[in-house]
């Protein structure tokens, strides 16, 4: 995991100060002088070799100092602490309904294949991954929000700010999950060893969930992991349309303004969350199916 | 068997859904109480993030609204963007335009319950003289030479040479507690001290600012307990805030929910005039633009009616100088009207008669993407081929400050906005038209360069006499207006909406909010 995160470290600080735009020039604003662009390029640091900026910012990061915005001046620690938390409230809430559901729908499609649960199923599936999460935001909103009065409208305030936005950024990971729920469990249940289970009698309420469920599992929580991951990093739509103080739109800001120590910040934690998420994937690949090992 | 397994899915699903009808009716009782904002409370939605609350050292608009409502400064502006004394009481300009004396207010206290005196005044100006990084240091508090402590309540500025934006300048400097800036582990980016009517409570960062009423301020009036800021970038998400009474304030109000809005009665809706001047500059140093006749026929061929009916959805008004109207020293110009018949023939009149090819530059803003093809519609009438190149922020601001001479210059025309304070003549023109702000050093991507011009805006700016401002200002304008440097296309109307029961709260012409007397009904 250290050496991923040092190459991934490199990629980005290179990356980062690759993208056109002179930062300086940003903070300076466009009415500035020359003069003043230099003297905010000097204050920021960005005058000195690349190499030595990495240095810098390497030996800094060692010492647990992400760094100071470019635009705002604040410690970017300071900056993500209001946003971390509810990023990952909202994707443990969003990730949680869309597991359950997902699963639920997959396994009722799957074992009424071509019977109504099957269709009503698989309505919800393609409606919830044809929707795009901008136009769901703000008809949930205009429904919720502005007719019924349940929800506001948006921010992070109370645990009744994360319903919609969790319901817009669920809806399509629940829907994907459930159609590899029902492909996976399909294939599983015309496999040789179900059948067996089945001819000595074992009842369907051990044979789906307990040997066609849990061997069909694999692509699922591979879906399930990515999009675990993905989340993490925020999502702008979902930011933007409830105004949710996430890390998503942050990342988005920082973009526009070349805010490199933000940039920076955020897709090293990202990377981080990624590697982990992967790690728990690998750990349950071998928990569902213990034939996948590591060999050590 | 499959039926057992079925009947205990369904129960489940059913299970799921009627806890989700109960929890749903559960929130529809409580919402009533908690989430509707309690009357004590004035939510005001913005559009963007608020960057810092350093007021030394802030160039955005939002964040100097939630500034203006804590921190104050010598002088103040009012609702068109006026200069008024603030915490001085008076003050006054010499002859020379060197010599800034204030005579300050007294009684007035800090948040932190410092004395507001000349000291504290002092204090805060040294502070942006000795940091080069802090932006209004290099916007005239570099030219500082002396802070003088007459007594307690009163104090001159002299400076090194004459700088006419430096009443606005006073304006922007707020003055902030000695205390906050004597110790240095806090952060004025952070957590303000000042003055003014309401004193920080919190801010968190991306979700809201909110500021609480100081029951000390200086000027007694019945005021809202609280004020919370809340940064909402989608439009449709602030209208929605602002029917269901979450929001108070929501700043802009979106055009394209005006008229849902207007037929709302709890709902206000404010257009203010403002200082953003929207623009093409064409570059005056490239064939063919070089040709005064050439720039004309392309101010005479754009329709500007239909320019602010078809791209501001019909907010806005003529840009009828080089300036907007509410700009100090303004002065009306004869406008260049659309006469396609007159574009013609001062094309036939420069040897262009069939037209040319063009190149017109701007960001990624869907608004401004319409603008450039409204101009590539209009010009196509008079036989110029506008390409549009539609470019990235950051990108865009490389292409146009990496030129270092007007040769190196590859802009052709760019469709741009200005925004100076109105009481600001100086940053409406100086780093718009004089020939010393070519880029990298300043904002002329006209590369205009006009002699006169040039002698009258360092003249302008060594006198504090109002009329010889005006004056002076007036052949600047006409003469600019004339030589078409920009396809002056037209002043931004901004909008906002407010329920009913808000007073006291008015925007400026720059965007600002004023909630110093803000009250709810």
């Amino acid at each position: 995991m250290i050496p991923i995160l040092f190459i991934v470290s490199i990629l980005i600080f290179f990356f980062t100060h690759l993208i056109p735009g002179d930062p300086a020039r940003l903070v300076a604003g466009k009415d500035a002088t020359l003069e003043e662009v230099n003297i905010i390029r000097a204050e920021l640091g960005l005058d000195q070799p690349i190499w030595d900026q990495y240095i810098t910012y390497m030996s800094n990061l060692f010492q647990g100092d992400l760094g100071t915005s470019l635009k705002t001046g604040l410690p970017v620690s300071e900056m993500f602490a209001d946003r971390f938390m509810p990023s990952i409230y909202l994707t443990f809430m969003s990730m949680g309904w869309a597991l359950v559901l997902g699963l639920l729908i997959g396994t009722l499609s799957a074992v009424f294949k071509n019977k109504w649960p099957d269709y009503f199923g698989m309505v919800t599936a393609v409606s919830g991954i044809s929707m795009p999460g901008f136009w769901l935001g703000l008809i949930l909103i205009q429904i919720f929000s502005v007719q019924l009065g349940w929800f506001p409208t948006g921010g992070a305030e109370s645990w009744k700010s994360y319903i919609l936005p969790s319901i817009t950024l669920g809806a399509g990971i629940m829907s994907m999950l459930a159609r590899f729920t029902r492909s996976s469990l399909l294939e599983t249940l015309r496999a040789d060893f179900i059948r067996t289970g089945r001819a000595k009698g074992l009842k369907e309420s051990v044979v789906i969930p307990k040997h066609a469920l849990r061997n069909s599992l694999i692509p699922v929580v591979t879906i399930a992991g990515l999009q675990f991951g993905f989340l993490l990093g925020g999502s702008v739509v979902v930011e933007t349309v409830f105004s949710f103080p996430g890390m998503g739109r942050l990342l988005i800001d920082s973009i526009a303004f070349r805010d490199y120590p933000v940039i920076q910040a955020e897709l090293l934690l990202f990377s981080i969350e990624f590697i982990l998420v992967n790690l728990i994937v690998d750990i349950m690949y071998s928990m569902l199916n213990p034939k996948i090992r590591y060999v050590t | 068997m499959w039926k057992t397994l079925f009947v205990v899915l369904i129960s489940l699903v059913l299970m799921a859904g009627c806890s989700s009808k109960e929890s749903g009716t559960d929130e529809k009782e409580s919402s009533g109480s908690s989430s509707s904002p309690k009357e004590e409370e004035l939510v005001i939605a913005v559009n963007e993030n608020f960057i810092s609350m350093d007021p030394h050292n802030t160039g955005d608009t939002n964040s100097n609204s939630v500034q203006t409502a804590m921190l104050e400064g010598l002088l103040g502006s009012d609702e068109e963007g006026q200069i008024i004394p603030q915490l001085a009481e008076e003050y006054s300009v010499s002859d020379n335009a060197l010599e800034y004396s204030f005579k300050l207010r007294q009684g007035v206290t800090f948040h932190d319950g410092e004395p507001f005196n000349a000291e504290a005044v002092k204090t805060s100006f040294e502070r942006i003289m000795k940091d080069e990084s802090l932006r209004l240091n290099s916007r005239g508090f570099n030219l500082i030479t002396s802070i003088d402590v007459i007594d307690d309540y009163q104090i001159k500025v002299t400076l090194k040479e004459p700088y006419a934006g430096m009443l606005t300048r006073f304006v922007s400097a707020k003055i902030l507690s000695p205390k906050l800036i004597n110790d240095s582990s806090n952060d004025i980016g952070k957590t303000p001290v000042g003055t003014g009517p309401f004193k920080f409570v919190e801010w968190v960062q991306g979700d809201h600012l909110t500021v609480e009423r100081f029951d000390d301020y200086w000027n007694k009036a019945d005021r809202v307990k609280k004020i919370t800021y809340k940064p909402v970038p989608e439009n449709g998400s602030r209208v929605a805030m602002l029917k269901t009474g979450e929001a108070h304030v929501i700043y802009p109000a979106p055009v394209q929910n005006l008229k849902e809005l207007e037929s709302n009665s709890d709902v206000e809706i404010h257009k203010i005039p403002s200082t953003i001047a929207r623009y093409v500059s064409i570059n005056t140093m490239k064939e063919p633009y070089d040709d005064v006749r050439i720039r004309q026929a392309i101010n005479y061929a754009v329709n500007k009616e239909a320019f602010i009916s078809v791209v501001n959805s019909g907010y806005g008004l003529p840009l009828d100088s080089i300036i907007p109207s509410k700009t100090q020293f303004y002065s009306k110009q004869e406008t260049y009207d659309h006469n396609i018949e007159k574009a013609k023939e001062l094309m036939k009149e420069a040897g262009f008669e069939d037209g040319f090819n063009a190149e017109i530059w701007g960001n990624t803003n869907s608004d401004t993407l319409k603008g450039m093809q409204f101009i590539q519609q209009q010009l196509k009438e008079i036989g110029i081929t506008v390409e549009i190149k539609s470019m990235e922020e950051g990108t865009l601001s490389d292409e146009i400050y990496g030129a270092q001479t007007p040769e190196e210059a590859k802009v052709q025309m760019w469709y741009v906005s200005w925004s100076a304070y109105p009481s600001d003549t100086t940053n409406a023109t100086k780093p718009l038209f004089s020939s010393s702000s070519f880029p990298p050093d300043g904002a002329n991507t006209a590369y205009y360069k006009n002699d006169d011009v040039d002698k009258w805006i360092t003249e302008v700016n060594q006198t504090a006499d109002p009329d010889k401002q005006a004056e002076i200002y007036s052949n600047i304008q006409s003469a600019i207006y004339k030589d078409a440097p920009w396809i002056f296309l037209g002043v931004d109307e901004i909008l906002a909406g407010s329920r009913s029961n808000v007073e006291g709260v008015f925007i400026s012409p720059t965007g600002g909010i004023n909630v110093t007397d803000a009250n709810l009904k």
